[in-house]
């Protein structure tokens, strides 16, 4: 810490997932497509699917209690309340003042940052700052998905619609005592040029009325993707930044215990590892039981991670992400 | 070292009858599409070229689209290679929200030259109908951008102070597409019960914007430790312009404030405060070394102030 900063670090970590899990072959009930045929392309086998009046802040919610819970923060102690999404509660206010409401949390600064599947790390590297330079000690750090009720799942949607899961992860985030443990540094980029790569093209600002029925009537409020070149990008960018975190703190692949990549895609990941020469224990991958969850992914990985004993005192984790804006991100974290 | 102030840019769209008042409104394109102008003004007086940037902070309550956020749109035209894009909801208080992130990143030394971009194209999401003329005329389009960097000579981002409180977040909303809502979040039912456009509680809005503006100027200002008396001049935003009044009038700074809905014509949301201050020092109502304060409560709710040496 010769740049006279404080270190942040991770205090505690919690998910929440509905409890309704919907199959593969349940949704081959629903459109034309097979368990095998996406498992074969995305290695999810199964997601979970809320119900009932459930937004992004209700799950996120429950996420961020348990979360507290486990550092021993009240909420009152919080000083700032980021919510990672691109599925909100409403068109606005942002989801974290629904998240405050449900708390009944007040007066600390609550907002949501919007940067799709790498929102999350974005989230991440925005409490860091906020931390590290002392401006509140503790931040609540919460990515809360509802993708079920966004999805066109009839056969014109299934490439998307097969891939997305709903369910939220939180973090605190604290002062680190000890100088050499803690998030050691954050990457974030952005390529605008493929912003329609993937992307809820309806409501927009753009189109004048931004909404129509004629939009709702096309599909237009639904995501769209083309997969093969996010596929392509993303093998590139992910060992890109995640290169770019190992080179800014002098370390490297080998020195790495764990990473856990955003959970976007099996057949990503794998590329990925194999590419940095990663041995198969280090990824962490859980996509095949929750789908892609964008930016809850990453929490509820490091959730799971801790719980089977992979993330311990000293262990060298790498965050990386990849998806929608393009964005992508890294963050090398010593537990 | 704080953020300061290296240039500063806006644009507002030429006003345009609607509703039998006349409002700034973007005739085509986005919120991305609106900043573009404001961002090469901001570069150009801070004598940086677009390859300085290493980082876009994008404050915004209408991206371009629902999804990626208007900061991947605006970094593609700006040519901004592939700095990170940030994209953050604060709705009215985007911008404050916006130069807080901003603020602490250049503090903590991870970026030296950000972009912060407060861009709204409300109009196309508007109800200019008899139904929601009441709503839709509080608002304008606007944007703005500023340059920040880290300050050499203690003068810039002096303090920003940001709150929320959620416990009466559908007294100001816009409540679809809402993704709570099973099994698909906007219907042509939504639609035609006009769910997609801004609605607001107009007692409660004015009521909380009073109880908090005067509380969180004197906080700004009590953090810097400099008397009122030495803000040359205070930027209130509120969508009800008599709130703004009524704030500078508790303070007793009326005649060194600036009400930014009567001087934009109209609420521009996110724009609302970085409009006025750069319009303020186009007009060289303002000028280097003055000290500002601004501050703005809308809907979520979130509120703040900041202090600013030019």
């Amino acid at each position: 810490m010769t740049d006279g900063l404080r270190r942040s670090r991770i205090l505690s970590v919690a998910r929440a997932v509905p409890d309704t899990i919907v199959t593969n072959n349940d949704l081959a009930g629903r459109m034309e497509t097979s368990d095998e045929w996406i498992q074969q392309r995305t290695g999810i086998k199964q997601r979970h699917f809320s119900e009932g009046d459930t937004g992004a802040a209700d799950l996120g919610a429950l996420a961020a209690a348990e979360a507290l819970q486990r550092a021993g923060i009240r909420p009152e102690q919080v000083g700032c309340v980021i919510f990672c999404t691109l599925s909100p509660d409403y068109d606005m206010p942002s989801s974290a003042c629904v998240l405050q409401a449900r708390m009944g949390m007040s007066g600390m600064p609550a907002f949501d940052i919007r940067n799709q599947c790498s929102g999350f790390i974005y989230g991440l590297a925005t409490a860091d700052a906020y931390i590290k330079n002392g401006a509140c000690d503790y931040a609540l750090l919460v990515g809360g998905e509802i993708h079920s009720t966004g999805l066109d799942l009839t056969t014109r949607g299934r490439e998307v619609g097969v891939i997305f899961g709903d369910g939220a992860g939180a973090l605190v985030i604290g002062q680190s005592d000890d100088p050499a443990r803690g998030i050691l540094s954050c990457h974030l980029h952005a390529d605008g040029r493929f912003a329609e790569m993937l992307w809820l093209e309806s409501p927009g600002s753009r189109e004048h009325p931004r909404l129509t029925e004629q939009m709702i009537t096309d599909a237009r409020i639904f995501p769209k993707m083309k997969g093969r070149e996010v596929f392509r990008h993303a093998v590139t960018r992910f060992p890109e930044v995640i290169h770019e975190a190992l080179d800014a703190n002098g370390l490297s692949v080998k020195d790495l215990d764990l990473l856990i990549p955003h959970q976007a895609n099996q057949r990503i990941s794998q590329m990925v590892a194999m590419g940095l020469e990663l041995p198969e224990e280090k990824l962490f991958t859980n996509i095949e039981r929750y789908g892609n969850t964008t930016a809850a992914s990453i929490p509820i990985a490091l959730s799971e991670a801790i719980e089977a004993g992979k993330v311990r005192d000293g262990s060298l984790v790498c965050l990386a992400a990849f998806g929608a804006g393009f964005t992508w991100a890294s963050a090398l974290i010593r537990w | 070292m704080h953020a300061t102030l290296l240039g500063l840019g806006h644009q507002l769209p030429p006003l345009s009858a609607v509703a039998g008042v006349h409002r700034p409104i973007a005739a085509s394109g986005g919120s991305s599409d609106l900043a573009l102008p404001a961002a090469h003004a901001a570069l150009k007086q801070a004598g940086l070229s677009v390859d300085a940037t290493d980082f876009i902070v994008f404050a915004t309550m209408t991206p371009d689209v629902t999804f990626p956020g208007g900061a991947c749109f605006f970094q593609h035209k700006l040519g901004a290679g592939t700095v990170g894009a940030l994209d953050v909801r604060g709705q009215c208080a985007g911008f404050l929200f916006g130069l807080s992130i901003a603020d602490q990143f250049i503090r903590a030394g991870t970026y030296r030259r950000v972009l912060l971009v407060a861009s709204e194209v409300i109009s196309s999401g508007l109800d200019y109908t008899e139904a929601g003329a009441k709503v839709a005329t509080l608002f304008g389009d606007g944007a703005a951008v500023a340059v920040l960097g880290p300050s050499d000579n203690g003068a810039g981002v002096r303090s920003v102070v940001i709150r929320s409180d959620g416990r009466q977040y559908d007294r100001f909303w816009c409540e679809y597409p809402s993704s709570r809502q099973h099994p698909v979040r906007m219907t042509i039912e939504n639609f035609r019960d006009r769910l997609h456009f801004p609605a607001l509680d107009d007692q409660v809005v004015r009521q909380f914007g009073i109880a908090t503006l005067p509380a969180v100027i004197d906080e700004a200002i009590a953090k810097v430790d400099v008397d009122k008396d030495a803000i040359d001049m205070f930027i209130i935003a509120h969508v009800f312009p008599e709130v703004a009044a009524q704030a500078a009038e508790r303070l007793g700074v009326s005649k060194r404030t600036i009400n930014c809905g009567e001087r934009n014509n109209g609420h521009l949301v996110a724009a609302a405060l970085p409009v006025s201050l750069s319009t303020a020092v186009a007009n060289g109502e303002i000028g280097r070394g003055a000290t500002v304060c601004l501050a703005t409560c809308g809907a979520g709710f979130a509120w703040g102030a900041a202090v600013v040496q030019l």
